[in-house]
């Protein structure tokens, strides 16, 4: 469903409508959604004809950077000369008028199989069943740690002999240097040997499909150019959950309109003159849509944490905070001060354990007086684990020791659950037991900005209190508007079935993707309703080939390396969307399990699912 | 048949560079890193010649451990505490 050439909100609203009529005639709607192939190779050979004499020369060199020119394997060396032949622009070109499972054409068909341990085992086994950390091999591990020692000896090697080319401040002599020399060593010489996997620019939507600038390195990483053309690719890497992200659709349209009557920005923060009925209108919908009394949104995500928590905390709190947790919770805690204490990801044994320690023996630095506050602070998906918190058992866990809990949905909104509410409706909880829900809207509803819902007290405290919402200009109208259009349509406010088909096609994709994965034998860690997918590949050359590999056979990656992981576990880490199809997923898992043999990622001890995945 | 070979080579030797980390260095860092494992190849395998295999030589069935020590402190010099 192009947003090449399509647009992804119009041609969901148009099968949707076909769905609901006749049965007839899904295929063609689906294929003539998958972006037609006419088009596509139009549209590249209209990129690459104007240019001039140099620039077919970058071109031609798209894949062949010293990068690409290693990526030899068994597979591709045979066929490697028909396969360039018969490679057309567009990515996967004889499916795309097969008739499909997808959900769309596949409405009478019984739902995607339930998990063997569902409904047998209590919640909190069957939790953990459904969720996969399996542990690295040991020869990989070693080899990863020799593998780094390598990398290290030659970048000190490498900085010993040359000057790195990097931009030099003259007239400093006698200044202590102003940058960390450890991290500027690590991303001269480690980083920037595959830096050309991250950092991507792209020129479109990122839809399913996006478009990805081409560039090349000469000299390994440290500069780039463009070759002028670009990729399109399947986009495997935005955190576009319900594919609320498009350049048109209602979403987009009302959007515009919005910018048309009430401009860009107020030029001012809430406080001041920002304030306006639009944000009023959207803190009242999102409280709604969460179940809550209150809401208070800002407009960017990160902040959110990092700059409402210093309001909530101070020096005399305890925070007891998972070990994943991201950066923006982090800095939010150091700012204010509050004793953290850190317990193993996801473990509710050691969390009760570093409670009770919190509790009974109170703060040291204050002569064993108690904390005035205690707080829990989890995530609701882990995006680097691709986990689910344990919501049920941290909030028996929080009542039972009276601390408050903080939870960040930043992935989990509209992602989780049958109503698209989180994972307190995932695990059908009571919002109202969590004492501070956060979330951004950066992701699912494909807008830019955070929340902080809760009580009225809470939230009005927040108000009067913090630093985002007093000193930040507010958001953008077209930003709210994007929000507002999409929570009412996952609401079903529209009228339409828009949005609980989209959380379904969601949880659909997931589960088949991540089955289809644990039976190609790669390992995958995380529940198996997360649509955060991490695989393991443990090596930092292998996140390079593997997300070069990806992306010649037009499949957008990101992959995550040592700083955001552990340095043993490197990893690849795939983002589903209610936008992909199918097809799209079959021909991206039909790839994985190519390169996965080719570059050995099969690390995989469990037992393998011998019967085809029903999708 | 030789193609094969080659091919089948080249293949693992990939996925030699892949798990050394190797296959993301520029050449010469590639050439540097082989040369030092080559010379602690070539330590590693004079040493197992010159001390291990004449201590290995020395444990034979028959030999009690009485019979090596002397002999070896006497034969190389060592000095056995």
């Amino acid at each position: 469903m192009g947003n090449f050439d399509g647009d992804s909100g119009t041609v969901f609203e148009q099968s949707y409508a076909t769905t609901n009529g006749a049965n007839g005639k899904l295929p063609n709607g689906n294929g003539a959604a998958i972006g037609s192939p006419s088009n596509g190779g139009l549209n590249l050979n209209h990129a690459e004809e104007p240019r001039g004499e140099a620039e077919p020369f970058l071109s031609q060199r798209k894949f062949s950077a010293p990068a690409y020119t290693e990526i030899r394997t068994r597979r591709c060396n045979a066929n490697a000369a028909a396969e360039a032949k018969n490679r057309s622009p567009n990515y996967h070109p004889e499916k795309r008028s097969i008739a499909n499972g997808h959900a769309k054409v596949l409405r009478d068909h019984e739902e995607t199989q339930p998990n063997k341990v569902e409904g047998i085992l209590s919640p909190e086994v069957e939790h953990s069943q459904k969720t996969s950390f399996e542990e690295v091999p040991l020869h990989t591990a070693c080899l990863t740690y020799l593998g780094f020692y390598l990398l290290m000896i030659l970048g000190y090697i490498n900085q010993l002999l040359f000057v790195p080319k990097v931009a030099t401040e003259k007239g400093r002599e006698g200044y202590v240097t102003l940058y960390d020399a450890f991290e500027s060593f690590y991303s001269r010489y480690v980083y920037r040997r595959i830096k050309d996997c991250w950092n991507r620019p792209i020129c479109s939507v990122p839809g399913d499909e996006l478009t990805l600038k081409d560039r090349v390195s000469d000299d390994y990483g440290w500069s780039f150019k463009f070759t002028g053309t670009e990729t399109r690719c399947l986009n495997l890497g935005s955190y576009n959950y319900l594919g609320f992200a498009a350049a048109t659709g209602p979403c987009a349209d009302e959007s515009e309109e919005k910018a048309r009557n009430f401009g860009l920005a107020y030029c001012s923060s809430r406080c001041e003159l920002g304030n306006n009925e639009q944000l009023q209108e959207l803190e009242s919908l999102t409280a709604r849509y969460l179940g809550v009394e209150d809401a208070i949104v800002f407009g960017m995500g990160f902040a959110t944490n990092a700059l409402n928590l210093p309001s909530l905390l101070g020096p005399n709190c305890l925070v007891i905070s998972d070990e994943k947790n991201h950066a923006s919770i982090i800095l939010g805690l150091r700012l204010s001060g509050a004793t953290t204490k850190v317990f193993k990801h996801n473990n509710m044994r050691d969390l009760e354990r570093v409670l009770r320690q919190g509790v009974c023996y109170g703060n040291p630095k204050n002569g064993g007086k108690p904390y005035k506050k205690v707080m829990i602070l989890v995530e609701g998906i882990f995006s680097m684990e691709g986990s689910i918190v344990r919501l049920p058992e941290i909030i028996a866990l929080k009542k039972k020791y009276k601390a408050y809990l903080y939870l960040d949905e930043a992935h989990s909104i509209g992602a989780m659950g049958s109503h698209g509410k989180g994972v307190t409706d995932y695990f059908n909880v009571d919002p109202k037991d969590v004492d501070i829900l956060m979330g951004t809207f950066t992701k699912s509803f494909g807008s830019a900005g955070g929340y902080l819902a809760g009580t009225k007290k809470l939230i009005d405290f927040l108000r009067t209190n913090s630093h985002a919402h007093c000193y930040a200009s507010s958001i953008s109208p077209p930003i709210a508007q994007q929000i507002m259009t999409s929570m009412k349509t996952i609401m079903g406010e529209d009228g339409t079935e828009i949005g609980r088909r989209k959380i379904m096609q969601l949880a659909r994709n997931t589960r088949y993707f991540r089955r289809r994965l644990a039976q190609l034998g790669v390992i995958t860690y995380g529940h198996e309703d997360s649509p955060v997918v991490p695989m393991l590949v443990y090596l930092f050359s292998k996140i390079g080939a593997v997300v070069r590999t990806l992306t010649t056979r037009h499949i957008a990656v990101v992959g995550a390396g040592f700083p955001a992981t552990p340095i043993m576990e490197g990893r690849i880490r795939f983002c589903l969307s209610a936008a992909h199809t199918k097809e799209q997923l079959d021909y991206a898992l039909e790839a994985i399990d190519e390169i996965a043999d080719d570059l050995g990622l099969k690390y995989s001890n469990k037992p393998r699912d011998p019967n085809p995945i029903i999708y | 048949m030789l193609d094969n070979l080659v091919e089948i080579a080249s293949y693992w030797w990939f996925r030699y560079l892949m798990v050394t980390e190797l296959y993301m260095v520029e050449k010469w860092e590639r050439v540097t890193i082989h040369v030092i494992f080559m010379v602690l190849f070539c330590v590693f395998w004079y040493f197992n010649y010159s001390v291990l295999l004449s201590l290995a030589g020395l444990i034979s069935p028959g030999a009690a451990m009485a019979d090596i020590l002397p002999e070896m402190s006497v034969a190389s010099g060592l000095k056995v505490t």
